[in-house]
Order: structure tokens, then sequence, then C-alpha cells
């Protein structure tokens, strides 16, 4: 257990005015602080944020969305033995959702036995499990780091041979190391095919090297844009890497796998970060050794002080927000240069309660928001084939973004497209006067969920509780409730309110 | 958005108008054509005056050296064995097709040769942004923001643009829009501006006979909340009703004009259909992705001609469509992050550079010709020894055009820092 952590909840300290500020009411006060560019430093204190209303955020904040056992679970064992818990991901029974994954055979095969595939069925099948995971998963705080390094690492699954091989990609890059080590996670992506090919790497020759994947590498997996390396520092690394690929169709039992070719190597002296602390010489060195120069690159990566900097700061951020005080960014930088990178040490330096306490809401992406919807309400999933087309729809459907920096993480560019997500809330809650449901594949058991309610506020108080953890706005669920109060007795005015809560304001933010 | 029921993706859009209401500029008119049944035109509608702009966004540094040939450089010719197209006097197939005796556009942009040949469309060479800076993301940002390296410069050119202008259509509910699902960064912070990746499917989903109920019940949820939300949900709100108003799937083009039916297509053709409709949208972003050409690019054939000759096909059935009649009159500015190397590297591709072309059309845009101020492509007149130099900065382009052709005299709002020269873009 990290040190670092202070006491949770310090119980004699309750300020009532702060306080406030913590619990949904206050949420909107932050937010309007935030919208007028007003909230400049982070509040001061976690001592007095109400118990229950930190844990609740502690789940938000680490899941897809509530769910009544997470609730309970986050009751019995407290805001460290949550995160420890969550973070222990591997000892966390997920066989429920395994078996509903069991008939997605692609989801395990290697690339010779992908390639004479449709294309169409391995991308559908990575993506129906990943929002399967994503919904149902016990192991939430994992599946919001794949989340987190899918955008970090992203591949766009509709290019060339990565419709064949990302999901190997998922599978033993993303998924293998997302709550392990951030060197073993870089080592992994740098020898990945998919990646590899997605960024030009496994045509870049010895006489004219492709600067693609270099610059990436530096830019956005590791040391960041500001992270001070040069033009120079592109072209040297782009050198080190000549000959890493992705082995081709034509290689039998080994297509589609990681090669590195000595021919199309470099085999000159390389300099990285020339006139800096950070100088390191890449030797001249045989082609047949020519592969330790990008392991060099890569340890020299990791070792940069931007590196630390950089990932710190986008994780900090994942998990606090766009406005995460500098000096927790600091923090979680200095642990990832104590341990080496070890992500699991970084969240718990990021989610200190301190930190979670002062933090202000944080926008829902799309996905976040489809995910939330599926989770917290009782839902029977048998496909998800619309869902991926409304994914798509919405913007953020898993694997399709287009440039190598991934989703963005912004409020800004998420805020403008409200109707996407008042139409998740419309579309998942509706059913036509055939049985029909308004997302096909997908059929939320509103009887189940109001079993034995008769009075509004009953049904409001359920709603309540297992999209919000019992936190929802007073004044938005007076709404709701005068909405559903036309008729509260109809399934088809509750599955509407229940839609519209989906859609609400309060509900687009965790 | 599309559903797999249809029961309630029929959502009859007609006499939508009622429920979401707040758009008393609208009027039925008798006279209008069948795809925009019932919407007339406001008496102190301003079109004539101003342009509509249209941004057009080549996301991931196009190669402007393919879209722009300078046949007339040999060492164009020898940075470029295998992608450099053939010079215009040569007797290839694929020859340039000759523009003024030096440069040339590749055969993919053929369908701009009208547009071109009309005056209406100029190329702006050697121009860009003069950061050095060759990543997509903060290149991109710079120049959607107007300016590089100000982290306290939220907002986009464009979206200041509206901020500091009077809008076209007084009380107008739709000003900017990005076709997009995130509003483009050169449109953020104009007001009543919504990204809209499909205008036609801009309405609430679910039962039909609770829609208006559920939408006043949306209005009044957002109406307890602060901006950016409040305001963009009832602008929302507003702008569904506008939209219904315009039968974006039944649009007829003028002149013929066809449209392809990839997204490229689909955005140019959406935009004229606002721009026709003349509803008070005044500002319009496309991005067209794909230009990170750094492998197998192609030039004659393969990835990179395709590209183009959508782009070609997108913009010369828009100028077909929109440039028979003067009103309403609009400019189209078409530009990238950055250009790409002048060498190319070893796997047919190229890698990022720095100097660029721009394309810019309009009513009164003084085209059919390609300005510049050339660099040169010897090793010497390179940027860094390898990139084609900016020796016109994009915002003397834009600037221009925001001053004279949208009537906004505000360019120290809109180019912190930046004191444009205009190049004689505008007639």
């Amino acid at each position: 257990m990290n040190t670092t952590l202070s006491p949770v909840l310090p119980a004699d300290s309750v300020r009532p005015l702060a306080r406030r500020r913590v619990l949904f009411g206050g949420w909107a006060a932050a937010l309007a602080a935030a919208a007028a560019g007003a909230r400049a430093e982070p509040p001061e204190i976690a001592a007095d944020v109400d118990p229950s209303s930190l844990l609740n955020r502690l789940v938000a904040r680490t899941s897809f969305g509530f769910t009544d056992i997470e609730r309970q679970r986050v009751a019995q064992l407290g805001y460290e033995g949550y995160l420890e818990y969550q973070l222990n991901h591997t000892a966390i029974n997920d066989s429920a959702l395994e078996a509903t994954l069991s008939g997605l055979m692609t989801l395990s095969m290697n690339p010779t036995t992908l390639f004479p595939l449709q294309p169409s069925m391995i991308s559908n099948e990575l993506t129906d499990a990943t929002i399967r995971r994503a919904a149902f998963s016990n192991r939430q705080l994992y599946q919001r780091m794949v989340e987190f390094w899918t955008d970090h690492f992203n591949i766009d699954i509709n290019v060339g041979e990565c419709r064949y091989v990302k999901t190997v990609d998922d599978r033993t890059v993303v998924r293998a190391h997302a709550l392990g080590s951030f060197r073993t996670l870089l080592d992994a992506s740098a020898h990945s095919p998919a990646m590899l090919h997605y960024l030009d790497n496994d045509t870049s020759t010895v006489t004219r090297p492709n600067e693609n994947y270099a610059r990436e590498l530096l830019e956005l997996h590791t040391m960041g844009t500001d992270g001070g390396y040069t033009q120079a520092d592109v072209e040297q690394v782009a050198r080190c890497f000549t000959g890493w690929g992705m082995q081709s169709r034509a290689a039998g039992l080994n297509a589609g796998l990681f090669r590195y070719n000595p021919n199309a190597h470099n085999t000159t002296q390389k300099v990285i970060f020339d006139n800096t602390p950070q100088r390191r010489v890449i030797p001249a060195r045989s082609a047949a050794a020519g592969i330790q120069d990008g392991l060099d690159v890569l340890d020299a990566l990791l070792t940069h002080p931007s590196t630390a900097r950089f990932i710190a700061k986008k994780l900090t951020r994942w998990f606090i927000g766009e406005d995460a005080p500098q000096s927790l960014i600091n923090s979680v930088a200095a642990t990832f240069s104590a341990t080496n990178g070890d992500i699991k040490a970084m969240i718990r330096t990021a989610l200190a309660p301190n930190a979670l306490a002062s933090a202000t809401p944080k926008l829902k992406r799309p996905f976040h928001i489809f995910m939330s919807g599926l989770r917290s309400l009782p839902t029977l999933v048998s496909s998800t084939s619309t869902l991926r087309s409304l994914l798509d729809a919405a913007g953020h459907r898993p694997f399709y973004w287009g440039p190598p920096d991934g989703y963005p993480d912004t409020t800004v560019y998420w805020s403008g497209f409200l109707v996407s997500r008042w139409n998740f809330g419309a579309s998942l809650m509706f059913v036509s006067n055939g049985g029909n449901p308004g997302i096909s594949g997908v059929m939320v058991d509103v009887s189940t969920f109001l079993d034995g309610l008769d009075t509004v506020d009953e049904m409001m108080t359920r709603i309540a509780e297992a999209l919000y953890g019992g936190e929802m706005p007073t004044a938005e669920r007076a709404r709701i409730a005068q909405y559903l109060s036309v008729s509260s007795g109809s399934q088809t005015r509750q599955r509407d309110a229940i839609g519209l809560t989906i859609g609400s304001p309060s509900f687009q933010w965790y | 958005m599309t559903h797999a029921c249809p029961e309630y993706l029929a959502l009859s859009r007609r006499g939508f108008l009622r429920v979401a209401g707040s758009t008393a500029a609208l009027a039925a008119a008798a006279s209008a054509p069948a795809w925009l049944p019932r919407v007339a035109l406001a008496k102190d509608y301003r079109s004539g005056q101003r342009d509509v702009l249209v941004s057009v966004f080549l996301r991931g540094a196009s190669d402007g050296l393919s879209m722009c040939v300078p046949w007339g450089e040999s060492a164009y010719y020898a940075a470029r064995p295998t992608l450099a197209v053939p010079r215009a006097d040569s007797t290839d197939p694929n020859r340039a097709i000759d523009l003024d005796g030096f440069f040339g556009f590749p055969q993919a942009l053929a369908p701009l040769i009208p547009a071109y040949q009309d005056g209406n469309l100029l190329v702006v060479h050697a121009t860009g942004s003069t950061d050095p800076s060759r990543s997509h993301f903060d290149a991109q940002r710079y120049m959607e923001v107007g300016k590089a390296n100000d982290a306290t410069l939220g907002t986009g050119w464009l979206g200041r643009h509206l901020q500091t202008t009077s809008p076209m259509l007084p009380g107008s509910t739709l000003r900017g829009v990005g076709i997009a699902t995130g509003l483009q960064k050169t449109l953020v912070g104009g007001p009543q501006t919504l990204p809209i990746p499909n205008l036609d499917t801009f309405g609430l989903t679910g039962s039909a006979g609770s829609r208006s109920d559920r939408l006043a019940a949306i209005g009044n949820l957002y109406d307890l909340v602060p901006d950016p939300l409040n305001a963009t949900a009832q602008n929302t709100i507003d702008t569904m009703a506008l939209l219904d108003q315009i039968d974006f799937v039944n649009y007829l083009p003028q002149s013929g004009a066809v449209y392809p039916t990839n997204s490229t297509g689909i955005a140019f053709r959406s935009a004229a259909a606002l721009v026709r409709a003349q509803v008070g949208v005044e500002a319009i972003a496309i991005d067209v992705s794909g230009w990170d050409t750094h492998a197998a690019q192609g030039s004659t054939t393969g990835f990179l001609n395709g590209l183009m000759n959508s782009l070609a096909l997108s913009l010369a059935a828009f100028h077909r469509d929109l440039f028979s009649t003067t009103t309403p009159s609009v400019s189209v500015v078409v530009g990238s992050e950055f250009g790409r190397q002048l060498v190319e590297n070893g796997t047919q591709g190229t890698d990022h550079g720095h100097g660029n072309c721009m394309f810019v059309m309009g009513h009164q845009i003084d085209g059919g010709r390609v300005l510049r101020d050339w660099p040169g492509l010897a090793t010497n007149q390179l940027f860094e020894g390898r990139d084609l130099e900016v020796t016109i900065d994009y915002r003397d382009i834009l600037a221009e055009i925001v001053q004279t052709r949208l009537g906004n005299a505000n360019l120290p709002a809109i180019f912190p820092g930046y004191t444009p020269t205009f190049r004689g873009v505008t007639l």
C-alpha cells in the first residue's frame, strides 16, 4: 500500500460550506466556475468531504457506472480497500462476463488464422467484446485503463492489415499490460505489428527511413509534444527503428508477427537528445545486432523526465479532470520515476482521497454515457450491432479514431453534440408497439427495475440510486418526477423518464 | 444516425416546428423549391453583402506539391523519382494540367478546371503557418486557433469572427455549423454554433407520441445548469426545429451538379443546402481526413490520387451548384496543417513538411491564377534544408476574406498578435 495515501476521512472536521461543494449541488457551482474560467487553483480540502459522496465518486471515476453491487462493495471496503480491490483485477471473478464472450472466436486467434477471415468480423467481434467488458465486467478500473491505453496507443482498426491484427494488439499489448508496468507496455507496443504497420514503420528502410512511428513514439507515446525533442531526434529515432515491422502474409506461420529485418536496418551510430543532459549515443552495430538500437531508444525514453511528466499529466487528467492541479501531476510523475512506470502505483497517487475530493466533474464521453446506461440498468444485450452503429454516429466507436492521438478527453470537444446523448437514452428505453427495442439487441427490463414501486417518489429514488448512486441533483429529480407523474403507472412513461434521466445534464458528468 | 428499428426511425420530421418553437424568422413561402417547403427569406436578410464561409480542413498534412505541382522546377523531379507528376509540356498521359506555365494540377484535380477558368478558384502556394512544428496535433490546433503557441487562446479564429460580428440574419438560431461529431477548433467560441454530423437526422429519437413532451422536459432540465451545456442544449432544440424545415434528403442541386456519395461529397452537399436555404448559417466547417500519406501515397494513381479526386469532385459540384447565381455568395477556403517533405521517403510516401498550398473559391475571389512568392526548391531554398518554405502566412489569406467578404474588420481579435498583409485575394 502506498504510504502517500492519507487517512480517508477525518470525521471531526466537517465544514458545512465546503462540504456542500462536493455534493451534487456543489458540482453545479463548480461547473459554473469552471465554465467561466474562474477556477484558477484547486480547492483546499479533503477533510470535509461527505464520506458516502467520496466513495460514490471513487466508484464513478474508476468505473463506467454504478451498480448496486459496486455500491455495496465500496461501502464494505472503504476508499483504500475498494481501490486496492479494483487494482488487483486478476483476483476479481469475471466468469459470468467471460462466458458471454466465449462465442467470439477471433479474440484468441493469431494472425495466421485471422488473415483468411473477413476483416469486418474481426473488428465487430473485438468491438462487441469491448462493449460487453466495459458494461458488464466486474474489473471496472481495469476496463477504464484499457480504454485509456487504447487511446494512448491508438490504432485505427480500418487501416490496412490493422483490420486483422489490431485484435492481437488489444490482447497482447493493451489488455496484457493495462495495469502493469509502463515500461513493459511501451515495449509491447513498440513490438506490436499493428502499431508498426499503422504508423508505417514496417516499410521504413535504411536508405529512406519513414519518420511516422518515430515521431509519434516521441510525441504521443512518451515525451509529449513539448517534451524537448527535436526534428533531428525524430530522424535519429527513425533510423534506430529501421527494420522493425510486421512479417508479411507470405511468411507462413510467422505471418503477421513482429519481425526485425537486419537488411533494412541503418547500422551507423546515432545520437539522440544531443546537447541535453539526456544525450545518448547509440553505437554503430552490425545489422544482426541492430535491434538493440530501438531497445536503447525505448530505455532512453523511459528514463527521460519528459516521459514521466507527460504520462503523469495524461493519467492524472484521466481520473481527476482537465484542471488537475500541477502539484498532483508532479506527485504522479515522481511515482512514475520512483517505480519505473508502475501503473498501479501512479493510479494510487492520482486517486489519493484528497485529490479526488478536490476534483471537479468530468464530462462522460459518448462511449462512457452508453456504457453507464447499459451498466446501471437491468439490460440484456443479445447483439451489439446497432450499438456499434450508434457509437459510430456519436463519433466514439472504439478503434475508429483515425489519427494516432486517440479520441480526445476534453469537455470542449464532446459537449457540442448533445443530441447523440439524448438519443441514446431515448432509444435505449424505447419499445415499439410490437415489442421491438429502440436499439435492436438491447432490452432494458423496466418491470424488474421498478418492481413493487408504486409512487413517483419511490420510482425516482430507485432511478437515483441506480444511475447516480443516490446523489441525483434535487432540481433535476423534481423535473423528471414531474414528467413521470403525468402517468406514472404507464410503463411507456416510466421508460421515457429513465431515458430522459440518461440524457439529463447531471448524468453527462461523473 | 441509423437505427435498426424503422418504427421509430421514421420520426416524421414535418410539423416539428410547433413543438420546438422559436424560429420566428421562418414563414411559409409559396415559391420555395420542393426540398425547402417552408423557409422564406427574412426581410432583413443580408445575403449578398456578406459571404457564407465554408472552411475545409484537410486533416493529416496534405501534399501541396502533388496538389499544385511545380512542374517548372527540376528540383521537384530530382526529389521525387517515383511520385512526381509529369511535366505539363510532356506527352505523358498523367502529365500535369498547366495552370500558368509553371504550376499545374494533377489529373485528379481536373474537375476544378472550370472553376479555375471561370476565375472563381484561386490557388495560393508556399503558404501555411510559419511555426516550425511538424506535429499534426499542435499544428492543427495552432492553425485553427489562428495563432501558434498560445495556451491562453481557447477559441478558434472563425469562432471569434462570429463573436465579433452581428448575425447575418438577426436573431439567427444557427450561425456556425461544424459537420462533425465534435466541434472543430476553428469554430470553438462561436455563438449559435454546433457540431452536426448529419444535417438530415438532427432530431430526437424514441416514441413519436411523446417526443414533444420529452423535448420540453429536456429544455427544462438544461435550463437548470450553467453553460456550456445550458446554451448548447437550447441551441440544439432550436436547431432541430430549424433543420426540420429543410429536406436535405431531397435537396436538388442546381445546374445538374452531382456530389460524390462519400462523406466528403455528402458534407459539401449538405453545406450547399444550408447555404441555399439562407436560414442564417454563415460559417460551415468541413473536415476531410486521410492526408497523412507516409507510405504508398501515389500521385497520378493510388490513394492520394483518389483523395484529391474526391475533394475536387466535391468542390466542383459545389461550384456548379452555387456559382450559377450570384446570391447567396460564398467563400470556400481549403487548407491543411502543413505540407509534406520535398524528398519522397523510401516507401513511396512523404514525411511531414512545412509549406503547402491552399485553395480559395468564391464569387468575389480573384481566381484563375496561382498566387505565390515562390521560394524555390533548391536545397538552400528549403525550410530547414528539407521542406517548402512558407512565404505567405495563411492568415494573410483568411484575414482578407474575413474583412472584405465577411465584413468584419476586427482582425486583431480574430488573429491576435498578427498584422496581416492583404494579398489581393478578393475582388
